[in-house]
This record gives C-alpha cells, structure tokens and sequence, in this order.
C-alpha cells in the first residue's frame, strides 16, 4: 500500500519492513502474525479485524486473472481502495500476484491456522510439533520520505494562422495512475484513455495545420499534467508559472477554453462536466452546442449531456481537473464518461487494459472491472475532434449540417494508433511517485508530441521546502522472502529422539559382541563352505 | 534453524565417533595423535585428487565409451582414498586391529569436520528448516561405518597370509568401496534425500561379508573390547 501526505494529510501505511509469521484469517491468534488473505475471500470486515487484533502485517493476494473475479467482489475492492488509503495503519500492507508457489505457501498457512480449533490435545500437539510454518521477512529498509521528488509535465502547441492576439484553445490529459499499490496501478481507462485520445487530436490538428487552407485561426495548446491524481499538481503550479510569473503566454491573453480529458475509453455515455454552466455567445457555448449536434447526428446511441458542479473550495480533493482553470477565471470543462468525480474506478488498481469476458456470467454481461474499449475509445475520439473542429472552423454558422463529417479516409481516427498508445502506457505502473523527470514514460511522450507540435516544453513541480502540497514515500515495491520455519516443539521433539538414538547406539557398540556373534551364527553356515 | 537445531545436528553427527573412540579403546592405547596424523593423511589425499582431477580435465579425449562418463573418472580418483589408508595403517606399528581402528577414526573424523562442520554451522543456524542438515549428519554415521569397513578391507587386501580365495571378493568389495558414490548416483537421480538407506545397506552389506569372510581373524573389536573392559574392572 503506497504512503503519501497530501496537503499536510497522511494517508496509507507508515511501516513498510516485517518479521512476522505467517497465518491466515481464520486462526484464532492473529496479534505480531503476517495476515494473507486472497482477494476472494477478502472483506472489510476481516481486515479491520486483523488490525484491531493488533497484526503484525497484512498481505491480500490478488489472482493472476482478475477478469475472473465476479463483478460485486472487483466492485467491493475498488470501493474499499480509498477507505484503506484513508484509514490510518501502523503496520504494513502488502499486495501480491498469484503464482504457484504463493498459493502453495497460503494453503498450508490455511491448514495449520485452520485446524488449530477443532481437534483434541494430543492431536493439537502432534500438529503444532510437526506442522510447517512460515516467515515473512522482508528485504528492504523502512520507508521515508523522498526529497526533491519533480513531477514532470508536458506541453506542446500549434500556432494559429492570422497574426497575433488569436484565441487559444487547450486541450489538457493527466497521465499518471493511482491505486491503493502504486506498482499495481496500471491506470487503462483512468486516464490512459484520455492521454492516447490527447495524442491522437495532436496528430490531426497538426495534419490539418500543415495546409495553408485549413490552417484555422486558433491556437491549440495541448498539455500532458503529471500528479493529476494528487489534486492536479502539475496543473497548478503550471498556471501559476504561466500566469504569474511569465511576461506574455498564451494562457493570459485570450483563452477560448480548456478541454480536459479524463477517463473516456468506454461507456456509452458522454458528460461534460462544467463548474459554471456556459453563457450564450461564447466560445464554450458553442462547444456545448457542436458536441450536442455531432452526437445527436452522427453518433446516436451516446447519451450526452452537462454535468453542473459548483467549485467546493471546502473539499480535500477538487473534482475534476478543470476545476484548478476554473479557480484561475479562465472558462473550461472536463469530458468523461463518467457522470461522478466520486466513480471508484478513477483511482483503483482494478482498472487494466482489458478483461476477458467471463465465462460464468454468460454472453449478456458486461464483463468486471473497468477497462478500455478501443472501438468506443475511438467513437468518442471521433466525437471531439468533429466537435473541435466545428468551432475552429465555424462550421455551424457557414451552414454545415450536423451530418457532415470531417475525419474520414485519410484524415479518420485511427483506431490501431489510439491501440497502440493505451497498449503502450498500461504496460507500466505510471504512479506519480514512480514517474520521475528520467523515466520512459515521460520522455517518450516528449518524442511524441514533438512529432507533431512545435515547441513542446517539459515543466517540473517540486513540493515545497517548508509546506510541502505532497510528500512521496519510498519502500512502494519490496521483495518478501517467506522462510519455512518449524516450531520450537519440533526441536525438542527431534532433540529427545536423536538422545535416544544415541543411546541405543551407545548400547549396540557397549554389548558389540552380543551383536557380533548373533551375526555370526547367521554367517556360520558360509564360512564353513569357505 | 536456529542454534538449538544446530546443536540437535552436532549432536547427531558427532556423538557416534565419540562414542566410538570412547568403547573401541582406542582411548586405552593414547591413540589420539596417531588418529590427527591420520586426518592430516586425509587432507593430503584430498588436496592430492583436487590436483589429480583438475590434471584429467586437460585429458578430454579419455571417453572410451557411453558408460565411462566424468563421474567414472572422478570416482576413479577416489582410489587414492585407499592409497591414504594404506599409507596410515602400514605407518602404524600395533595389532591389525588398532591399526585399521586408528586409521578409519582419524579419516572419518577428518572429513566430518571438513565437509560437514561449515555447511552445519551456516545451515543450521539460519532462519529456514529443511531436512537436508538432519540427513548430512545421518550421513557422517554412516560414512563412519563405511571408512572403517574401508580399512578394513584394505588391511586384508595386504596381508601376505591371505588365502587364495578370498582375493577376488575382497577386491570386489574394495572396488565397491572407492565406487559408492558413483553408483548411487547411478541408481538414483536424486542425491541427498532419504534414501541413504540404500548407502547403508551396502556400508552393512560390506561389514557382512567381511565378517563372514574373515574367518583368519576373529572378532577382533569383541577380543580388544573384552580385554580392556577386564583391565577396566581390574584397575576399578
């Protein structure tokens, strides 16, 4: 389980190392002992129960094949993830995958804690004397806090035709993850989704900014924010650089609007989140509108509509991404295809690439745990960029009909590109504490963007010296090492039988002619031959 | 796995030759010196075959055929086992069986505290069981019973008054004595596990035969037992 501050509050675990023996749930002593539950059998209950009973540590097995899990368990665990996170624990908590051998070592922590109840005394003694128990141990050291910890982001940009002073608009993708275990969270839908859809509109735009004839009056600032799920840090404190602290950009001057993309690689539901509901006349309005009529002719089985929610200063955590423009006056919304901020799956380890249909719930079902769809990651990229460039190019005022469609044949949403991307980000955990300013990650979407924006630049934040927003904890990853340990009684038991062994063997060479000549009338009968 | 389990291990492995030296009465004849000059022999061979095997390696063109594999060749080296003992009973001056008594305790002695005493003592003592530790000290019991029917087989195969007939069995069994290794690993593919019943039924299987062949000596443990115990009670 991953340890963070945020805003001055902790959350997660504050211990990472352990020493402890193994047991499961259901033994009776569970005080100083390493709990292993697999996530079939896990439940709140049974957790809180652990730690009220004073556990050493937790570890939760989480199987190989998690699209075989049934949906209200997946569901559960994504609810709780947060819970966990929030509740404040001493001991560490450790997530695993199933393999053979883990699985081997939990039966058997399950046979012996199991059967400590129900048997009689000498039968208890026998077990407990022979019985095979393990040690956890872990390798690594305990965890603090990382320093000087830079979250990178990345902006690019496509200038406008026509001269100075045109309106920009920005098109803004977290890319790091977040779950209750940071190496886990692999983050498909929340927002690898958002990140390859921000990539795929780059490369458009770019294509149709190449020629001089469709190269619009508009500015496009496109912008990848890191530390999206710490409460926007990289958003922030890129605003504040750029409206603050810089002379000229192009977030102070005339600012259409900000699109922000989270969280749309499935569903067949679009929302447009809005702090402020979109006054006639304006450039967001008419966003509003063209998303309206591209949905409403070109892409009927979506349900789309507008999402209001006042800015809550009061709360923790703000809700959606746009929320941080808002704070700074400058007009922008969120689209996802999620109607609430508050949908588990955004922050969940649950939340992969995709999930193989299960075979138990049959054809009708959808299948468990949230995961990206291509064909409708496609359709709703289709659905912004029409809906794009509609405004750009103003479209509805010269008289196109909502059925005319721009990104067709050469110019369509490429459905193997968007594949590729989101194939690409879920193969690795993109947790902000496991993306540093030197990873893969960030400088190969650096080379990305550079293939089709200009100017693409990178932006750090680092927390604060003296009132850190954010401190990262290390120790997120560790190797345990379970050593097969037998009881105490075991040694007394193998103690008493070596002295009588000893014994008789004392005895065997004390009357040796006893011995001897018993053989010795054995072999008489082939001596005598000889 | 912890130092409790290695004292149960020391125990198992080392009280045998205690006792051994202790009731053979070897104590009785201040044997204790002759037996360290044995297992500083000991040490020589070995260093001699580590020499004489890493020599083979640059002679890769020896296998003669399918069945003459390294393991042949490394057991062959073992020959010099016997050469060491040889070497140790014909140095010491005494009875046959002080002799073989003397030789066998210092050899076995002196490969128990090379090859068992580091890996016991690092085993042992760490946090994991496993039974490998119990089975290496059975093993040193048994490799005691089988150095001593080592010697003495090779002790018979020197003596100038040994009849005609007992020749070839007791070459059979000297044969069987340097190979051991290498047929059990024929046999089985598994090494250490908990078949060394099989090592002891061939160590048991030796000590047999060599009673029943050794009709020129008689008990000869029992007579020097007998003996000393005499002189025990007559001094008590």
């Amino acid at each position: 389980m991953q340890q963070y501050d945020l805003q001055g509050q902790p959350y997660g675990t504050r211990n990472a190392i352990l020493n402890t023996e193994a047991r499961t749930v259901e033994a009776e002593v569970l005080s100083r002992r390493c709990v292993i539950m697999r996530l079939a059998d896990f439940s709140y209950d049974k957790y809180q129960k652990a730690l009220r009973q004073s556990a050493g540590a937790v570890v939760i097995i989480l199987p190989k094949n998690m699209s075989a899990m049934p949906q209200d368990i997946v569901q559960q665990f994504m609810e709780l993830e947060p819970e966990m996170l929030a509740m404040e624990t001493i001991v560490p908590v450790y997530f695993a995958e199933e393999d053979d051998e883990l699985l081997s070592i939990y039966t058997q922590t399950l046979t012996s804690s199991s059967s400590q109840s129900s048997l009689s005394a000498a039968e208890v003694l026998l077990h407990t004397a022979t019985a095979n128990g393990f040690q956890m141990v872990t390798s690594g050291a305990q965890s603090k806090a990382i320093s000087d910890w830079a979250i990178t982001s990345l902006e690019g940009r496509l200038t406008g035709v026509g001269g100075e002073d045109l309106p920009t608009i920005v098109v803004v993708a977290h890319y790091d993850t977040f779950g209750v275990a940071p190496w886990l969270s692999y983050g498909a839908d929340s927002n690898g989704s958002g990140v390859s859809m921000l990539l795929e509109l780059a490369r458009l735009f770019s294509k149709l900014y190449t020629y001089k004839r469709t190269h619009a009056a508009y500015n496009l600032l496109f912008f990848v924010s890191g530390g999206g799920k710490f409460n926007y840090q990289g958003t922030k404190r890129w605003l504040e650089d750029n409206l603050d602290h810089t002379d000229s950009s192009l977030l102070q001057d005339n600012v259409a609007f900000v699109l922000c993309l989270d969280t749309l690689g499935n569903g067949d539901s679009l929302y447009l989140h809005v702090s402020k509901p979109p006054k006639e006349g304006t450039p967001q309005y008419s966003l509003l509108k063209e998303l309206e009529t591209v949905v409403a002719s070109q892409h009927p089985e979506v349900k789309f509509s507008m999402v209001h929610k006042k800015i809550n200063l009061a709360d923790d955590m703000l809700a959606w991404e746009h929320e941080r423009f808002g704070i700074r006056r400058l007009p922008a919304f969120t689209l996802s295809h999620l109607p609430s901020h508050r949908s588990a799956q955004r922050s969940s380890i649950m939340d992969v690439r995709s999930v193989s249909p299960s075979s138990r719930h049959g054809a009708g079902e959808p299948p468990a745990g949230p995961h990206v769809d291509v064909s409708k990651l496609s359709r709703n990229a289709k659905v912004v960029a029409e809906a794009l460039a509609r405004v750009i190019y103003n479209l509805t005022e010269k008289g196109a009909s909502g059925d005319l469609q721009i990104f067709t044949e050469q110019m369509q949403v490429q459905e193997e590109h968007l594949s590729a991307v989101v194939d690409w980000l879920t193969a690795q955990p993109r947790a902000a504490q496991l993306v540093d300013k030197d990873s893969s990650v960030v400088s190969t979407l650096e080379y990305h963007l550079s293939r089709y924006l200009k100017d693409v630049k990178r932006h750090y934040v680092k927390a604060d010296k003296r009132d850190p927003e954010f401190v990262f904890y290390d120790q997120l990853k560790q190797t345990m090492n379970a050593y097969r340990v037998k009881p105490a009684i075991f040694d007394l038991l193998l103690a008493l039988c070596i002295a009588a062994y000893l014994g008789m063997m004392y005895l065997a060479i004390q009357n040796f002619g006893l011995l001897y000549s018993v053989v010795r009338r054995i072999t008489q009968p082939k001596a005598k031959v000889h | 796995m912890t130092l409790f389990h290695f004292g149960n291990c020391f125990a198992l492995a080392y009280f045998p030759y205690f006792i051994t030296y202790k009731c053979s009465g070897l104590s009785e004849y201040n044997a204790f010196w002759r037996c360290v000059q044995a297992g500083a022999t000991y040490l020589f061979v070995q260093l001699c075959k580590v020499k004489k095997l890493s020599l083979s390696r640059f002679f890769p063109g020896i296998e003669l055929c399918l069945f003459v594999s390294q393991e042949f060749m490394k057991s062959t080296v073992d020959l010099a086992d016997l050469l060491g003992l040889h070497l140790v009973m014909s140095r010491n001056a005494g009875k046959g069986e002080y002799k073989i008594m003397v030789a066998a305790m210092g050899w076995a002695t002196a490969e128990l505290v090379m090859s068992r005493f580091l890996p016991l003592w690092v085993g042992a003592r760490g946090i994991e069981f496993d039974w490998k530790y119990i089975q290496m000290s059975f093993d040193s019991n048994i490799s005691l019973v089988h150095y001593i029917a080592m010697a003495a087989v090779v002790w018979m195969f020197t003596r100038y008054d040994l009849p005609k007939t007992f020749r070839l069995p007791v070459t059979v069994l000297l044969a069987l004595c340097v190979y051991k290794a290498f047929l059990i690993e024929w046999c089985f593919v598994v090494r250490l596990s908990w078949d060394f019943l099989l090592l002891s039924a061939i160590c048991g299987f030796m000590i047999y035969c060599l009673l029943g062949l050794d009709s020129t000596d008689p008990p000869v443990l029992v007579r020097n037992h007998v003996s000393v115990r005499k002189t025990i009670r007559i001094c008590v």
